[in-house]
């Protein structure tokens, strides 16, 4: 006889049965695929390894044309009967500017006006979201016409802000020492990092620079455990109290945090790797358009304050701590104006050329576009073409006779001595590169120069300021010490081949180890391949 | 119309549709129109347009998931902490003077300046993310569930008294009864100061969250993004704000 259920009894029932269907639907996928449809999980994130910069990193589709920078200025427009307002943030970068307006506001010693017959109001705005606002609403609406960004950063907000057909215009510096990667005692250099916790600001220059350093040193964006912030002052804070083992940050909070942690360091910065982080002026398309013949003025103004800057480094120091808010001495002003390298007329031509500069805006611009692409953070690309109008540079070429506009006229810019230095320091990452070489020669084939054209020269001009100390390796087949003159020799017509990039021969420190450092057994073919190599060391002047 | 004249459960429906709709209205015309740029003020097309990437791309369920956990949590740990203690503070005057003096000054605490400090504390995991909720939402829940004890109505103190109630049955049988409904109120209202918060809290480390993800978009300039977001924090705010209002009316019936 059916006997009827007690309500607890029917509770249980229910509950019973519900279990066993939830614990079938788990089983065979269902709730998985039910999870994948009702919430699902953040876009995957690529991954991210040396071959994703410089030259080696494919361009997209439509890119390599030419530039479209031979054209004059636009037509038509107006001129400006209000200042160009520009928004700039606490940084050194911006002397040149402050220089050439005699203070931040339009004023009647400013040679803007003076020389250039143009009004220039310069607005700090530290709050990134801030200035974003600014540009947004523009200048004519208590906006600003003009916004800082980097040429990596650009890349990742450029879709966000197309509507307004932004253009970059000029560079105002490189970071030279402004970003930098903290990191605790035990790491000594980048792939230490492996399995660590890096603490950064998210799609930030910071970001940037951390991908690009780890996978120099032969690691990927999934080797380490990002603990994202989010802003650069967090991530170094973060660091300071010793919740991360690095921190990417930049100056003078980066520098603070690896003084202040104990054992905390220096693992990298912009001071060696000069050619990575570079600032510059986005315009609004309105703007430009309405007003072509302002934004050339403008442009040639920047670039003459960045002559006075460069003949009277003191007096920008002193109208830098004047104007920005937030330097407290004369002396942090100087530290400011250290930490970044204000190219001038002829290196904005170089940089603005893609066969200009080795590490140009174009290089960057994509390899940035690439990598935001990879990990997800952007779904829409445009070719770097866009995004740039330089016509506004090139034609203030009358205001800078003399200027060279090409890098093989313009002098080195750092000094590398003979021999290299040989300090006991670890190099601060290794690249290791596979290079053919015929059996028992030293000679380059057009192979082997693709290879390094892809994976290293842009690594040394990134590095500008550092040594490269080029080590050829073998493996333990025939006699030592003529496999160490091989490597050696190998090395050597490396480096003479880079030589023909424009680089310094004196950059690099030639070694051939022979087969006295192997990365793997000798005992079998994949270990004998892994052996014949090229490393090379990142090695900090 | 004239002063607090009353008007039918109807009229105030009416009223309140007219009133979402006219704003509705306002936002079309200026953003199709063009009248406010859309990279300042997107359309509404564009900001339902958003809501596909975010779900599909940014993990948008998942997000509220993380943040209604903290702000949840903290809401939670307040109320733990501040009812018990309110109660104590409004029914002995006494205990009230020993902590004033300490808790007062917090309602003007710079909470946003402590983000540094929170870190160092308890970490960057989600420890440091619902305990910065808790003490945001504490300071506030706090003086109202003491003011809530301190209305109740000394008559039936009195009558309780009079009655020959001890101490511990007067605060059992009409304090707490008493000041129930307003604490609930006050919960109510304080439902909304977790979200207000929610950015500050995921500044770091926060894989999952509404917070991180308005953050993340204005990094982008994605502004139709970041609208519907806010949009999304609005909707559980009503949505919330409705259950605790239920929940009040259930169990504090005999109040009405």
């Amino acid at each position: 006889m059916a006997r009827q259920l007690t309500p607890l009894g029917r509770f249980l029932f229910v509950v019973a049965g519900l279990s066993l269907l939830g614990y079938g639907l788990y089983k065979y996928g269902v709730l998985a695929r039910i999870a994948g449809i009702v919430a699902p999980e953040r876009r995957a994130e690529g991954t991210v390894s040396k071959d994703d910069f410089g030259s080696g990193s494919a361009a997209p589709a439509g890119t390599g044309a030419a530039t479209s920078t031979s054209a004059a200025l636009p037509s038509g427009g107006s001129r400006l009967k209000r200042p160009i307002k520009v928004a700039i943030v606490l940084w050194g970068g911006y002397a040149g500017g402050i220089m050439a307006n005699n203070g931040m506001l339009p004023n009647p010693d400013s040679t803007f006006s003076r020389d250039f017959g143009v009004q220039v109001e310069l607005l700090q705005i530290d709050d990134f979201d801030k200035s974003r606002d600014a540009f947004r609403a523009g200048g004519d609406k208590g906006g600003v016409d003009i916004m800082w960004s980097t040429v990596d950063a650009y890349a990742l907000e450029y879709g966000g802000l197309s509507k307004l057909g932004p253009k970059a215009i000029m560079q105002y510096d490189w970071s030279r020492g402004g970003d930098a990667i903290a990191v605790d005692a035990s790491i000594k250099s980048v792939a230490d990092l492996k399995g660590k916790r890096l603490a950064c600001a998210e799609a930030t220059p910071s970001h940037f620079f951390a991908l690009y350093v780890l996978t120099q040193g032969g690691l990927t964006n999934r080797d380490v455990n990002w603990v994202f912030t989010s802003s650069a002052v967090d991530a170094a804070n973060v660091f300071k109290a010793g919740k991360v083992d690095a921190a990417v940050s930049w100056s003078p909070d980066v520098y603070v945090a690896a003084r202040e942690r104990e054992g905390g360091h220096i693992l990298a910065s912009t001071k060696e790797a000069t050619n990575l982080i570079a600032d510059i002026f986005v315009a609004r398309g309105d703007f430009l358009e309405q007003h072509p013949e302002d934004a050339r003025r403008f442009v040639a103004g920047w670039l003459r304050g960045v002559e006075m800057v460069r003949k009277n480094p003191d007096k920008a120091a002193v109208l830098l701590q004047k104007s920005l808010t937030g330097v407290n001495t004369l002396d942090d002003a100087k530290g400011m104006l250290d930490d970044v390298k204000l190219p001038d007329y002829g290196e904005n031509r170089a940089f603005f050329n893609p066969q200009g500069s080795i590490v140009n805006y174009f290089s960057i611009y994509q390899s940035a576009q690439n990598i935001w692409r990879k990990i997800g953070k952007i779904s829409s690309v445009n070719p770097a073409q866009q995004t740039v109008d330089t016509r506004f540079l090139d034609a203030g070429a009358e205001f800078f006779p003399g200027a060279s506009t090409s890098v093989a006229e313009s002098k080195p810019e750092f000094e590398f001595k003979a021999p290299a230095p040989r300090t006991t320091a670890a190099p601060i990452l290794t690249k290791t590169v596979s290079i053919y070489f015929p059996s028992g020669a030293s000679v380059l084939d057009e192979n082997a120069k693709a290879v390094l054209d892809s994976q290293v020269v842009d690594l040394a001009a990134t590095f500008g300021s550092a040594y490269l100390r080029v080590s050829g390796n073998t493996d333990n087949v025939g006699a030592r010490d003529a496999n160490v003159r091989l490597s050696r020799a190998r090395a050597e017509s490396v480096a003479q081949y880079l030589m023909t990039k424009g680089f310094d021969r004196n950059k690099f420190d030639v070694v051939g180890n022979g087969p006295d450092k192997p990365v793997a057994s000798n005992d079998s073919d994949g270990g004998r391949a892994k052996n014949r190599r090229t490393d090379f060391e990142v090695i900090a002047r | 119309m004239d002063v607090r004249q009353p008007i039918t459960r109807h009229q105030a429906r009416v009223l309140a549709a007219v009133g979402v709709l006219t704003f509705f209205a306002l936002w079309c015309v200026l953003s199709y129109a063009n009248i406010v740029p859309t990279v300042i003020l997107p359309t509404p097309t564009e900001v339902l347009r958003a809501f596909p990437v975010l779900h599909f791309q940014e993990a948008l369920v998942r997000s509220i998931g993380g943040s209604l956990y903290r702000v949840y949590m903290g809401f939670l740990l307040a109320a733990v902490v501040a009812i018990p203690l309110g109660l104590l503070m409004g029914t002995f005057p006494p205990v009230k003077s020993f902590f004033v003096p300490l808790l007062d000054p917090l309602r003007f605490l710079p909470i946003s300046a402590l983000v540094p400090l929170f870190i160092v504390w308890f970490g960057i995991d989600e420890m440091q993310k619902i305990i910065f909720l808790f003490v945001g939402i504490v300071v506030y829940l706090l003086p109202l569930v003491v003011e809530a004890v301190e209305n109740v109505d000394d008559v039936y103190l009195q009558t309780a008294t009079t009655l020959g109630a001890s101490k511990g049955q007067l605060i059992r049988h009409v304090l707490i009864p008493g000041s129930l409904p307003a604490i609930g109120e006050a919960l109510r209202v304080m439902n909304g100061i977790g979200w207000t918060y929610v950015i500050l809290a995921e500044v770091i480390n926060a894989r999952y969250g509404l917070g991180y993800l308005i953050t993340a978009a204005g990094k982008r300039s994605n502004v139709d993004q970041i609208f519907a977001l806010v949009l999304v924090i609005l909707v559980i705010g009503v949505v919330t704000d409705w259950i605790i209002r239920m929940v009040n009316k259930q169990l504090f019936a005999w109040n009405e």
